[in-house]
């Protein structure tokens, strides 16, 4: 891998811009002209004359039609979701989309779909999140969710949906957020294959937002089908450790969990900022092996903190190695071929209760590639 | 694609500099980002985000270098917030390979600049792309020539590393035989 390699593939990346943009350069020019106007409101009148311009402003930009729909009443939002059931699935997808991936943390959900053409998959997101975890600023402007994991998510509503599901929903830019139930929001990225033709078409652009529309309004809550599995179970754990957090792939009828992280329930901002690992506790890929497939090893470079080495562990060849990255231990052990599957686990921190070596010899056992083999229950 | 209605003035200078640098401003976004949506959406806020500034970027010696410096400090602002990290929750989805290629060697290749942190990538993508010399990329990142270089040779060692080791590796790297894939991981929170 060389310097020209990397400007190679920029250069591809780049000759590669579709021809279509949804770059809207005259919603550009109103939002900065708005944002110019309540800058200098501010600055001449104070907070009163600017929050009369933030007034203004929100009313300029929310069209008259069409109407949200009311708060949502009903069932409360879940608190928090449990990694093990995913909670989301669609009932309706715009032709040629399917299913891609999921996933599931304590306080959010999320299904990432979308349709395969000759440049790449084309892929749009949907999340849902627990109870509490975002809140309407009051003239309904920025959607703010406020989490240890999610610190700082803020969606800027650009104006009024049609209602999902009989409840308020509106545009925050290429997203579409509604209230799906009691102290609960929900986002959706619009459906916009980058790869069309003319995507600048503001027709095309409004279809995408009714289609968004429409899967909104047909996603099933509390009842995914078809089950969540795990292709290993880890046995003898410490009592309070739990699976924190599952990315899912469809496969063979089933959703098979292919990433999954340890976690204790507490608070953790050190290894990732929170978003997947806890610190002493390992994440697991688990994925179906291929023929080709092999673990790196480090060479062992003097003036390198990495060291790799390869072991037999219950007849499995694995790579195991340590680093340092900053200031933060890391262990890392992969398995290319074990009971026909790929392993890679890693873990941040320098006390971990249960090293990655004694974690694959003494805790985990692979259950193969057969899915009637596969568990929905990891830990146990 | 609209074009705002202008009547002279601020207006009218911002306008013409929008027509006449957007595609390559997207083309920034898009090798940043590795996907053309989200290129879009950031080109959107650099726009905006240009308007209000407007004042500044014609009174810049390069408005160009202005407008480019607004879109990277606008996509690591985004990498670095929740929104930014959520929408990547599924990990990086490869593109097809460009034509002409090997396409599993650019996929890896892909992948591996999809995974490095926000600020290598920028930097990769400022001095490999764009063609800046440390001092103009420590510019538009904020930071020291030195942090550059450094930045620089740690984007290259960590994509080296997951790419694996040539085939003829040297000593102490394993060897791979063409085609093999190593085991790595690229998933989500690795950013």
């Amino acid at each position: 891998m060389s310097e020209s390699q990397i400007r190679a593939l920029f250069a591809q990346i780049a000759a590669g811009e579709p021809g279509g943009s949804r770059v809207d350069a005259q919603a550009a020019y109103r939002r900065g002209r708005a944002r110019l106007r309540r800058r200098r409101a501010w600055l001449a009148g104070g907070s009163l004359l600017a929050a009369a311009a933030v007034a203004a402003l929100a009313v300029a930009v929310v069209p008259a039609r069409p109407r949200p729909g009311p708060p949502a009443t009903g069932p409360a939002a879940p608190r928090q979701f449990s990694p093990l059931v995913p909670y989301l699935s669609f009932g309706w997808l715009p032709s040629g989309n399917s299913l891609v991936a999921g996933g599931v943390r304590p306080e959010v959900a999320y299904l990432t779909a979308g349709r395969s053409n000759a440049l790449g998959p084309s892929t749009w997101d949907l999340a849902v999140y627990a109870a509490g975890q975002c809140h309407l600023t009051g003239p309904a402007r920025d959607l703010k969710c406020s989490t240890p994991a999610l610190e700082g998510l803020t969606a800027r509503i650009t104006g009024r949906a049609p209602a999902v599901g009989g409840h308020r929903a509106f545009w925050a830019g290429p997203f579409l957020v509604w209230q799906y139930a009691r102290g609960g929001w929900a986002s959706l990225s619009l459906p916009l294959p980058y790869s069309s033709p003319k995507l600048s078409n503001a027709a095309k652009y409004e279809a995408a937002r009714r289609d968004a529309v429409k899967i909104a309004d047909h996603v099933r809550y509390g009842a995914a089908t078809p089950p969540l599995v795990f292709p290993a179970r880890l046995t003898r754990l410490p009592s309070q450790w739990r699976v924190s957090s599952v990315y899912y792939l469809p496969d063979a009828g089933v959703l098979r969990a292919s990433r999954f992280a340890l976690g204790t329930g507490n608070p953790d901002l050190g290894a990732d900022g929170g978003l997947e690992y806890q610190t002493n506790l390992p994440y697991l890929m688990i994925d179906p092996a291929s023929r080709k497939g092999y673990c790196y090893r480090s060479p062992n470079r003097k003036n390198s903190s990495e060291r790799s080495t390869s072991e037999t562990i219950n007849g499995h060849r694995v790579v195991v190695t340590q680093q340092v990255l900053g200031t933060r231990p890391r262990q890392d052990l992969c398995a290319a071929h074990a009971d026909g599957l790929a392993l890679y686990i890693s873990q941040f921190g320098a006390h971990p209760p249960i090293n990655l070596t004694s974690l694959f010899r003494d805790h985990l056992r692979l259950l193969g590639t057969n899915p009637a083999n596969w568990t929905r229950n990891p830990i146990g | 694609m609209w074009w705002p209605v202008v009547s002279g003035g601020r207006d009218a200078e911002y306008s013409e500099f929008v027509a006449a640098r957007l595609s390559s401003l997207r083309r920034l976004a898009g090798v940043l980002c590795g996907d053309w949506q989200r290129a879009d959406d950031l080109v959107q806020a650099t726009l905006v985000t240009v308007y209000v500034r407007w004042g500044r970027v014609r009174a810049a010696a390069h408005p160009d270098a202005y407008a480019r410096a607004v879109l990277v400090r606008e996509w690591l602002r985004e990498r670095r917030s929740g929104w930014g990290r959520r929408v990547r929750l599924g990990g990086p989805v490869a593109e097809a390979a460009a034509a002409g290629a090997d396409p599993d060697v650019v996929l890896d290749l892909r992948a591996a600049v999809a995974a490095l942190p926000p600020r290598q990538r920028a930097t990769l993508v400022l001095r490999f792309y764009c063609d800046l010399t440390v001092e103009q990329a420590a510019q538009v990142l904020g930071c020291s020539p030195g942090t550059v270089k450094s930045q620089t040779a740690r984007a290259l060692e960590t994509v080296r590393r997951t790419l694996g080791p040539p085939p003829a590796a040297g000593a102490g790297g394993q060897r791979a035989a063409a085609g093999e894939q190593p085991i790595y991981p690229g998933g989500p929170g690795r950013e």
